[in-house]
């Protein structure tokens, strides 16, 4: 998972109005604008969307954390930007075994850390068993599960590391021995779970297995991507600065990137259009038309690897009825909430996984159809909506789920006349009341990690983390863990797939609303932009060239 | 005037509340505000009844209008009407001005008044305590009680007065402090009134002129509080709005929809003038040092 806090989160307005009061306040001194200065210098100044929890890679999970340990690390394999195919990173090549289950890494001999010290392959193992250490509480520890014995070491089955398909051969050799062939394996290494971090500043701060030591701190981190950290101002900005010792840093033509918690996305476009921001983190619903009326090319909307969805607590005694839950997802006219509400080019979803995943189109088992949904919804034992209890839709405070929360509450209000409460919670608190199933319905959002269906599928196995439904079948659970990844062909591995999503969605514990579209405001100076539907941006490309005139 | 008219004149004269209407009558800046301010309680009264749609009657395909025949006020941009949304917002901001203001008024004034009378360690002990919870976060504090007592607008309301008495209390305790040592009071006191009567009858309405004005500031700001409470989920939740909601959310969009700001933005500064005019006038009327023509 990847929970998108620029999606789900609001901001206390006064850390936003503070920033740009501290902008304006620099603006006095001087006549520049940031986007002046910073294209005269080479320093570009990134909207970031929230302040980061952490840079440990281990530990991170949002979408802002990303962003930065994306500038500050580097893993095996990096993503070509355009088409995420996998090309060299720290491994110069590699080559995979006719099974697909043993993959050869040989390491770029002039690798560094940003202290000048080599990176070599035990550094990769060392990384790697650290992040599979229990006591560190990694939340994406199951990124690793397709690698041999690592879930049963992770889970304590197995005491021996050596068991663990990861074996540093010499230092530039490493071998990595999968489970079952899994097509997306390398496209897992560029995740920053998967990053390596330097051993002799984790130790000297901390033990290996410890949260929160202060390794991560400016001054401490040792890094191995294109910028090392400078300075991490809580609540201000993290800058980091071009990383001399990366082995491409002739190629790298940033000099600085200043990243802003820009939490508010109204007061975040203020600062775009006053010239302090080169990119925007998101865009406010209601400018888009703005700027799309003007013909502003600063306004880029791409597709997005994500799904917007309810959550259906059920744990809820009147939520547990499966006719109760199809009624409510057949009465979401996801056309209209696209269209009119978010007005961005969203696609309405009816499935879990974002159409046309790596070539996986997902079932459908519904569709838009108030009369059948009052229909079930009296077999249920609620004609007309009569005695169906007031039930609370649980968002984090963002004024976009507000939005399509009063737009679904009047549907449902209007096509099964039952009564919906609304119910808004500050981004922790929010977390907190969903994972411990203190809620009835609750918005949620997951944006891929990568590019493939069990991204989206394998969340729903009994008792996952992210589950939080309390859903749990049996079968789903044998066909996503058992018979896909043995799957021999693609076209069958995505069969499975199939079968796996429509058993999720004949049940449906969760209301899939619509597919995500990535909208940011991009200064025309700033060049290679990502425009991929992870998202995701490699500061090592990017570079700024204002216009001529 | 003569001696003799003193009598019966006096008698009159002592009707505080009667003096203070005839004040006020004079006074058309302040009769005006009133009258606005029973017109708004009337409309507000009335909304469920003369509102043209409902308030949560959306309309998705029409999305943000400018105003218009159908909808005199535009519409949001749900497609839902905006001037009947004023209306029901006006019930809910008005309710709670007013609710949380007088719970204000009511512990403050008295907190305030005994504080200052009875003075010494009395004094000591009541006065930290307000210092004290002035100390505390005040919404933290009122966070707390909704947590405890459960969301509902009338305790929304409560919790709000409960905060908002401090200042008041504040106020009156220091009036009254300056006013024990005057002549009338000692008067009161060698003619042996009970000292309840004496803060009740001779205080309290000495004191009137600066509760009034803060009165006055403090209703506006409850609105907002209650605005910002309902902004991070404590208070009202949609699709029920108040004007501060209403204000909040058009701000947001004030380039796009300017409409969406400016009218609730008038119904709010309409009612804070009023308030205001009022007040203004109150405290001159209700003033009895020149209550003798």
């Amino acid at each position: 998972m990847k929970q998108s806090p620029l999606r789900s989160k609001h901001a206390p307005m006064s850390v936003g109005a503070a920033i740009v009061f501290f902008a304006l306040l620099a603006g006095c001194g001087e006549s520049e604008t940031n986007v002046q200065s910073g294209n005269r210098t080479g320093t570009l100044h990134w909207g970031n969307a929230a302040e980061p929890q952490a840079l440990d890679p281990h530990i991170a999970t949002g979408v802002p954390e990303h962003h930065i340990i994306g500038a500050l690390m580097e893993g095996l394999v990096v993503k070509n930007r355009d088409t995420l195919k996998p090309i060299p990173g720290m491994a110069k090549d590699w080559s995979i075994s006719d099974d697909g289950l043993v993959y050869t890494f040989t390491i770029r001999d002039d690798a560094r850390w940003s202290n000048g010290d080599v990176l070599n392959a035990h550094d990769f193992a060392w990384s790697w068993w650290r992040a599979l250490q229990p006591k560190l509480g990694n939340l994406y520890a199951y990124m690793y599960f397709p690698i041999a014995n690592a879930r049963q070491y992770y889970q304590g089955d197995i005491e021996d590391f050596s068991e663990v398909g990861i074996v540093a051969i010499d230092d530039l050799t490493l071998e990595v021995t999968l489970e079952n062939p899994t097509p997306y394996f390398l496209q897992l290494l560029d995740h920053y779970s998967l990053f390596p971090v330097h051993r002799a500043t984790i130790e000297q701060h901390g033990e290996p297995d410890e949260r929160g030591t202060r390794w991560t701190y400016a001054g401490n981190m040792v890094s191995n991507g294109a910028f090392k950290l400078t300075e991490w101002e809580i609540n201000r900005a993290v800058i980091v600065d071009k990383n001399p010792h990366y082995y491409a840093s002739d190629d790298v033509r940033l000099n600085r990137v200043v990243f802003y918690p820009t939490e508010n996305q109204t007061t975040e476009e203020r600062m775009f259009r006053a010239g302090q921001l080169h990119y925007t983190g998101d865009v406010p619903i209601d400018k888009i038309e703005t700027y799309r009326a003007a013909k502003n090319p600063a306004l880029k909307i791409n597709p997005y690897l994500g799904t917007y969805f309810y959550r259906l607590n059920m744990r809820v005694p009147h939520l547990q009825d499966s006719r109760v839950r199809r009624a409510l997802a057949m009465t979401i006219d996801r056309q209209l909430i696209t269209d009119k509400v978010l007005k961005a080019g969203q696609i309405p979803a009816y499935a879990m996984t974002p159409p046309n995943t790596l070539g996986y189109y997902p079932p459908t088992t519904f569709s838009f159809d108030p009369a059948a949904a009052r229909k079930l919804l009296a077999d249920a034992g609620y004609p007309n909506g009569d005695g169906f209890p007031v039930t609370e839709i649980l968002y984090n405070t963002n004024e976009a789920h507000r939005k399509v929360a009063i737009a679904i509450q009047q549907m449902w209000r209007e096509h099964l006349n039952i009564e919906v409460q609304l119910l808004n919670q500050e981004w922790k608190v929010y977390l907190d009341s969903e994972s411990s199933g203190d809620y009835q319905i609750s918005r949620a959002g997951w944006i891929g990690d990568y590019v493939d269906p069990n991204n989206f599928l394998d969340m729903w196995l009994c008792g996952g983390g992210n589950n939080r439904t309390g859903w749990c079948n049996p079968e789903y659970d044998r066909l996503i863990l058992e018979q896909a990844p043995s799957a021999a062909t693609e076209a069958e591995r995505h069969a499975i797939f199939k079968r796996a999503e429509t058993i999720l969605l004949e049940d449906l514990p969760v209301l899939p609303i619509y597919t995500y579209t990535s909208k940011h405001l991009v200064h025309p100076s700033v060049k290679n932009v990502a425009s991929n539907i992870l998202n995701q941006n490699y500061f090592r490309d990017i570079y700024l060239q204002p216009a001529s005139d | 005037m003569s001696t003799e008219a003193g009598t019966p004149s006096i008698e009159k004269g002592s009707s505080l509340w009667r003096d203070a209407w005839i004040k006020l009558c004079k006074n058309h800046v302040a009769l005006a505000g009133l009258g606005l301010l029973i017109f708004l309680c009337v409309v507000s009264l009335l909304t469920p009844w003369i509102a043209p749609y409902g308030y949560e009657q959306q309309d998705l395909l029409l999305g943000a209008t400018p105003p218009s025949m159908q909808h005199w006020l535009g519409t949001d941009v749900f497609g839902r009407d905006m001037l009947t949304r004023i209306m029901w917002g006006g019930r809910v901001s008005l309710t709670v001005g007013f609710i949380a203001t007088a719970v204000a008024l009511a512990i403050g004034v008295v907190w305030g008044a005994v504080a200052g009378y009875i003075g010494g360690r009395v004094d000591m002990v009541m006065m930290r305590l307000v210092d004290i919870l002035y100390a505390l976060p005040f919404m933290i504090f009122i966070i707390l009680l909704m947590v405890v007592f459960g969301r509902s607008m009338l305790l929304l309301f409560f919790a709000i007065g409960a905060v908002e008495w401090l200042t008041m209390a504040r106020i009156v305790r220091g009036q009254v402090m300056s006013l024990r040592k005057q002549e009338f009071v000692e008067a009161a006191h060698s003619l042996g009134l009970p000292q309840w009567t004496i803060i009740r009858r001779h205080i309290i309405p000495n004191t009137l002129g600066p509760v009034i004005v803060y009165t006055t500031l403090t209703i506006p700001s409850v609105m907002l509080l209650e605005a910002f409470l309902s902004f991070l989920g404590l208070g009202i939740q949609p699709p029920q709005s108040s004007w501060g909601l209403l204000i909040n959310y058009g701000v947001e969009t004030m380039e796009e929809y300017p409409w969406l700001l400016i009218f609730p933005g008038i119904a709010l500064s309409l009612t804070l003038f009023a308030l205001n005019f009022l007040g203004d006038g109150l405290r001159d009327a209700l003033d009895p040092r020149t209550a003798k023509d």
